[in-house]
């Protein structure tokens, strides 16, 4: 029987893992801390947990302009429940995961494996080391955040993701060194509790990746939020003691007064206990060196999700996990990557697919732009959530849609259109006679569509 | 509104047209209606008409070009407008699928169907969009392309990548030409297999393929026909309508006509799922034409006295010559008739006109010395040459239709009962 050893838990790991089973392997996952890994845990479902509970607290506090009063009480932020919550959701989260792994009769090891040879794992659990052999391997042990050089992570007052989702209370103020997604969205979670936040970003603009206008947007709420932004600037000093930050931008050296710092500058892939030098896997700083059918130069080993480096997103780990475990299993399956939303729980959120308009341009050279802003959507302006646009780009030749980003309400929910039509390489005249429902916020992407081609209607 | 103009479905057997000549030049403002450009079948050729006001912004398949049904072989739009079409059907959209019905309803909506219509629908292709538009735009055929995306969906990659080739390949394919005619340059001619000779080729091999078919061969004595045929054609010379004119021929096709109803296993199709037998009969009649053959069909022949199936066959055959027989008149035959008479072939052997099971070969009528008992007569002999589909029928019941007919011809009042 085809045996199948998997390490590591999370999104690509589990998903392997149910691959492999489903097609009637023999499988084993071993995990070193909880099953989900770093989104379940630690990363995309706590900060959702977070944020929700921010954004609820901001919808009860303007309750008042749809009619509702809170009488007999101020509206307040309990912090620990906000915690519990939070927890009581990832607990849930993780316990379907195992039901899901009891279900397809997988064995989950509790433990740190390492590779002995290119043929062996050595297993380090609490009740003592087990060699693990198996017919082939999936790697997936997924990132771990990077350190500023010349200060690690203390835990205390130096904090990484991880550190920031569970502090015991709410500190007063936070300094985030890194203006990515992380950055971003924890920005909007402590800045909405009422916490002073500043980011201090070394690119020009807060979320480097996006277009400028996109960021642009976010940046002004962030700021009208109170959040204090520094951008192409960077962190020069760190004093515990006095729990000071010396920040050196363009023109001046400013200090900057923290009760945290949370620094989100990135992730790395987690590969040091893996034992990979014993093995003719190959890799590098960036990541485990795969193949699009996501093997190593070791046939019989694969590797998926952020150890491969690349793209880190949890929704790409799912896609690689399915081909690497089909692919164990004697599959020939590739991995594609050309359509892979991103999504930015700020808020305003963010969200896009495809090509931004920088990387379009540079690709295509003529292309067109449409957009269609939120302030004349009715939903939104029933929802008082009118900033933001959704931005549509095409190429005039053939009008595909090349890139949508969404700027504003439920960016990440709408955002999901925008991946059908680049998916499935949409031209604007297939959504001729396209009829959007209404009232919703969804209807504008149909009308930047429309913009495409001259014809939006609502504006 | 922008609309295709689409190379039409002219009959169920059709599977591709040529382009003989555009009416218009890219460019040219057209209005509905307006003759765009002229196509044939393997049999007939056909006006295409304007689908919509605009302007021919672009000719897709130049004339000359052979094409499936269903390509889009212009584009009519406002003026620069950006040109928008649908793309190759497949083989899949297997004409032999359809009623005749169908085949009538998508004859005729031909030009309605517009690029907001696509006919890749029907055809079941997967491909995206852009990549639809991206092959059309570089004339490049789907057909066969294999497709990487979800479901094997031809994805803009694919046509991207198999257009690379496709240029590749040219330049290679163009080199070897190059080279084959400087050895070969005075020696031979190269005819593309086109239109109709390539239909002709395909269905004839298709015929020997797919059925056992053999010949066999009978003199018929028509002396006396030819007598009532005499008689009977100064009889209607005289008496009706001008143009009409009796000959052997259709006296051989009412023959025919009652043979069948009287052997059903030889009006008759070969299918997948059995043989199908026929309560009418719809003749075919083979006609040459200058560059190849037609078969228009005589519908329930059984129904027509011989000056009706002698009217029928002029009309069918002066009509054929010139080109002007509709699909629905060239399709659906139980039986074929074809006559080398003309040109002094005496047997034959006739290749069976797919899927039917029979099929008759008329030759040369002679004279000669007969013996009626003891004594030599003059006496015209017609070779029949009966071609049959052994899987359908055997020898015996072959022969014995053969010999109905036969029974016919030599005492032709019978027929006329």
């Amino acid at each position: 029987m085809n045996t199948i050893a998997i390490i590591g838990g999370g999104p690509a790991g589990y998903v392997a893992a149910i691959t492999a089973a489903r097609q009637g392997a023999r499988v084993i996952l071993i995990e070193a801390m909880a099953l989900g890994g770093t989104c379940l845990n630690e990363g995309c479902m706590p900060t959702k947990s977070l944020l929700e509970s921010t954004e609820m607290y901001e919808r009860v506090k303007r309750a008042a302009d749809f009619g509702i009063e809170i009488l007999g009480g101020e509206v307040r932020i309990n912090w620990k429940r906000i915690q519990k919550y939070k927890d009581k959701t990832v607990k849930k989260l993780v316990l379907g995961i195992q039901y899901l792994m009891k279900k397809n009769q997988i064995e989950v090891i509790q433990g740190m494996a390492t590779f002995i040879n290119n043929y062996k794992l050595q297993v380090h659990t609490k009740e003592g080391v087990q060699d693990i052999e198996a017919e082939r391997y999936i790697i997936a042990t997924g990132s771990e955040p990077i350190a500023l050089p010349f200060a690690p992570f203390d835990g205390e007052w130096i904090l990484n993701s991880t550190h920031a989702l569970e502090q015991p209370y709410l500190p007063k103020s936070i300094l985030i060194v890194g203006g990515g997604v992380i950055g971003c969205e924890f920005a909007s979670i402590y800045s909405r509790l009422g916490c002073e936040v500043t980011i201090v970003e070394m690119a020009d603009s807060i979320l480097p990746g996006e277009d400028e206008d996109i960021a642009a947007i976010l940046a002004k709420q962030l700021q009208s939020d109170g959040v204090t932004l520094h951008t192409a600037a960077a962190v020069q000093q760190l004093d515990k003691a006095k729990k000071s930050v010396v920040i050196q931008t363009k023109d001046e050296q400013i200090e900057v007064q923290a009760e945290r710092v949370l620094v989100a500058v990135g992730r790395k892939p987690r590969m040091a206990q893996l034992g990979l030098e014993n093995t003719s896997v190959i890799w590098t700083e960036r990541g485990i060196e795969v193949s699009d059918n996501m093997s190593t130069s070791v046939p019989h080993i694969y590797a998926c999700g952020d150890v491969i480096g690349g793209i880190q997103l949890a929704h790409l780990a799912f896609h690689e996990g399915e081909v690497a475990g089909a692919n164990a299993c004697g599959g020939s399956h590739q991995a594609h990557s050309y359509t892979i939303p991103r999504c930015i729980y700020t808020w305003p959120e963010v969200a896009s697919v495809g090509l931004t308009e920088r990387q379009a341009r540079q690709q295509y050279g003529d292309i067109r732009v449409s957009e269609f802003p939120f302030s004349a959507n009715g939903k939104a302006l029933i929802l008082q959530e009118q900033i933001g646009k959704v931005k549509v780009i095409t190429e005039p030749v053939f009008q595909e849609i090349l890139g949508i980003s969404i700027v504003g309400p439920r960016a990440t929910e709408l955002i999901g259109q925008g991946t059908l039509m680049i998916h499935g390489e949409m031209t604007v005249d297939t959504l001729d006679d396209f009829i959007a429902a209404h009232p919703t916020l969804a209807e504008a992407i149909h009308e930047a569509v429309r913009a495409a081609k001259g014809a939006a209607v609502h504006i | 509104m922008a609309a295709d103009v689409i190379m039409p479905k002219l009959g169920m057997g059709m599977k591709e047209g040529t382009v003989v000549e555009w009416k218009k030049a890219a460019g040219d403002e057209v209005n509905k209606g307006d003759v765009v450009v002229v196509i044939s079948s393997e049999k007939i050729e056909m006006e295409v008409e304007a689908p919509v006001d605009g302007v021919l912004l672009e000719i897709a398949v130049e004339a000359g070009e052979v094409v499936p049904i269903g390509t889009a072989i212009g584009h009519i739009g406002h003026s620069g407008e950006q040109v928008v079409k649908a793309a190759t059907p497949t083989a899949s959209s297997a004409p032999q699928q359809l009623s005749e019905q169908e085949t009538e309803e998508q004859t005729s909506n031909v030009s309605e169907s517009s690029s907001s219509m696509p006919i890749l629908r029907k055809a079941g292709v997967k491909i995206s969009p852009v990549a639809r538009k991206i092959a059309v735009a570089a004339g490049l055929n789907i057909e066969g392309l294999a497709g990487t995306g979800p479901g094997g969906r031809i994805t803009k990659e694919d046509v991207e990548k198999a257009i690379q080739e496709g240029k590749n390949g040219e330049v290679a394919t163009a080199q070897q030409v190059v080279s084959l005619e400087a050895h070969h340059e005075d020696a031979t001619q190269l005819v593309p297999m086109t239109g109709m000779r390539k239909i002709i080729a395909e269905r004839m091999h298709e015929s020997l393929r797919n059925s056992a078919q053999l010949t066999m061969t009978m003199r018929v004595d028509v002396t006396d026909l030819l007598a009532l045929k005499k008689q009977a054609a100064n009889q209607v010379e005289n008496s009706r309508e001008a143009g009409d004119r009796l000959t052997v021929t259709d006296f051989i096709a009412r023959a025919v006509v009652r043979a069948l109803q009287e052997h059903v296993q030889m009006n008759s199709t070969y299918t997948r799922h059995g043989i199908k037998t026929y309560s009418h009969v719809h003749l075919g009649m083979a006609v040459a034409l200058e560059n190849g053959l037609v078969v228009p069909v005589i519908r329930h022949a059984e129904r027509m006295s011989v000056l009706e199936l002698s009217r029928t066959i002029r009309n069918l055959s002066q009509r054929a010559r010139k080109n002007q027989l509709n699909p629905e008149e060239m399709s659906g035959s139980t039986f074929t008739i074809t006559n080398l008479g003309a040109y002094h072939i005496e047997t034959f052997t006739p290749i069976l006109n797919p899927p039917e099971t029979g099929i008759l070969g008329v030759g040369v009528a002679h004279d000669m010395p007969v013996y009626v008992g003891d004594l030599l007569h003059r006496r015209s002999l017609l070779p029949l040459s009966l071609t049959f589909d052994h899987q359908v029928l055997d020898g015996a019941p072959a022969a014995a239709f053969l010999h109905t007919i036969k029974e016919y011809l030599e005492h032709p009042y019978r027929m006329l009962l």
